[in-house]
């Protein structure tokens, strides 16, 4: 079956792309892998005449060290992002989460800004870069701005892109010194599915081991990718004894917003939430 | 339309093709290479998996406009001379295709994870495989084919 007919525009350049999404005034949409807007064009959710592809923008797909932060082009692919030395030895826990989406033939496809363009709650690489506190930078007809990650998403499949902007990439901060994270998710059919929730989280422990910084995040547990800051208030200052951690796991659960749909109903998604935050704290503790 | 130039199964193509038309458009009712198959048409089930520089890709999710500059290998550029490459013999000698719906899409994913790894564990082939469905086989035969062609001379 063929996708409905449509004209292509590929600028080359960032101000090409704002120039021709502000002519076209709303009317075309901007892909990217086109792993998510393809299906939904098969499916005919969305039927648009014109769509402005972003994959010949060089510099949308680089990813630069820039001091002691990184910048990832909007257009980098997630095997790319998963297999990139500074990634691997500097920002582990973003690689490990954009290992983790679907499967390799849709990974080489896939951007890391179509994953949070479309934002999908249960965004794989959402919750690692909520908890690396990463920047959206957007540039759009009036000039370019940065957005904090977690004002990215402002709902269900909605972010906070006006009319004609674009994401063009993401800067994240390094992480703490002697910080340790991981990413978890779990799917109740087959694991190259989106995952019912994930769950990512960084911390450090001082000398005494008590928590010194801490950031947990969560993909599938409310309409956007949400930090889950009552249970990082939990584990403060604390030690990682199971009863705390079991505290930061109910107030996860408890702060959840979770929706309920074929993957799951909201009560098994929360429970599911307190469970996987459990373990993975214990597993970074 | 859109002028596309591309390598296909190592030979230089170009190409004017309509801009809505996928990669699996192009290659099985433009250029009837059909040994790349359409199956759910939503990138799920694995069945029109190439390789585009190497790395597996859904064909039915890339627009044909992806191609450019690029280059794609299909099961059709698999063999050697007529004769079966290392992967497709293992696989034959395993009974690792019963219909062979699955076929193309497994052999070409087990070749980007060849080309990487040569020496794949069971897990690793699983992990390289994941996404391409067989309703046949139950996947170990599959999965033993290509260890045997990875140990294989």
């Amino acid at each position: 079956m063929r996708l409905h007919p449509f004209a292509l525009s590929e600028p080359e350049t960032v101000p090409e792309a704002i120039e021709v999404l502000a002519r076209l005034d709303g009317e075309a949409r901007v892909i990217a892998g086109g792993t998510a807007l393809v299906p939904t064009m098969r499916l005919g959710l969305v039927r648009p005449d014109r769509l402005v592809s972003l994959h010949r923008v060089p510099a949308l797909s680089s990813i630069r060290r820039d001091g002691s932060a990184l910048d990832i082009g909007a257009m980098t692919t997630l095997s790319s992002l998963s297999r990139h030395d500074a990634v691997r030895s500097g920002w582990p826990l973003l690689g490990e989460a954009a290992h983790r989406v679907a499967t390799p033939a849709i990974r080489s496809t896939a951007t890391l800004g179509g994953n949070l363009c479309y934002a999908e709650a249960a965004s794989d690489p959402a919750p690692a870069l909520l908890c690396l506190e990463a920047q959206a930078h957007v540039a759009g007809p009036s000039g370019e701005r940065v957005v904090p990650l977690a004002g990215f998403f402002t709902g269900f499949f909605e972010t906070a892109l006006a009319p004609g902007e674009i994401l063009t990439g993401v800067r994240v901060p390094a992480a703490p010194s002697g910080a340790r994270s991981g990413y978890m998710r779990f799917c109740p059919r087959s694991a190259e599915d989106k995952p019912l929730v994930g769950v990512a989280a960084l911390l450090v422990l001082d000398a005494a081991k008590h928590v010194a910084d801490v950031r947990i995040a969560l993909g599938g547990a409310a309409p956007t990718p949400i930090r889950a800051h009552r249970a990082e208030s939990i584990l403060s200052g604390e030690l990682l004894t199971e009863t705390v951690i079991r505290g930061a796991a109910e107030a996860a659960a408890a702060q959840a917003d979770p929706l309920s749909d074929l993957m799951g109903s909201a009560a098994y998604r929360r429970e599911t939430i307190r469970v996987w935050v459990r373990r993975l704290l214990l597993s970074l503790s | 339309m859109i002028s596309v130039d591309f390598t296909l199964n190592g030979r230089a193509c170009r190409i004017d093709v309509p801009a809505h038309w996928t990669a699996l458009d192009l290659l099985r009712d433009g250029l009837a290479l059909n040994g790349t198959k359409y199956g759910c048409g939503e990138g799920v089930c694995g069945t029109c998996t190439v390789l585009v520089d190497g790395e597996p890709a859904r064909a039915c999710l890339l627009l044909v406009a992806r191609l450019r500059g690029r280059a794609v290998l299909t099961v059709e550029g698999l063999d050697r001379d007529g004769e079966p490459d290392r992967l497709q013999t293992a696989f034959a000698r395993a009974g690792a295709v019963q219909c062979g719906f699955c076929t193309p899409g497994m052999l070409l994913s087990a070749r980007a994870l060849l080309a990487t790894n040569p020496s794949p564990t069971e897990n690793d082939v699983r992990e390289a495989l994941a996404g391409n469905l067989c309703r046949c086989t139950g996947y170990t035969k599959i999965v033993q084919a290509v260890l045997a062609a990875a140990g294989g001379p």
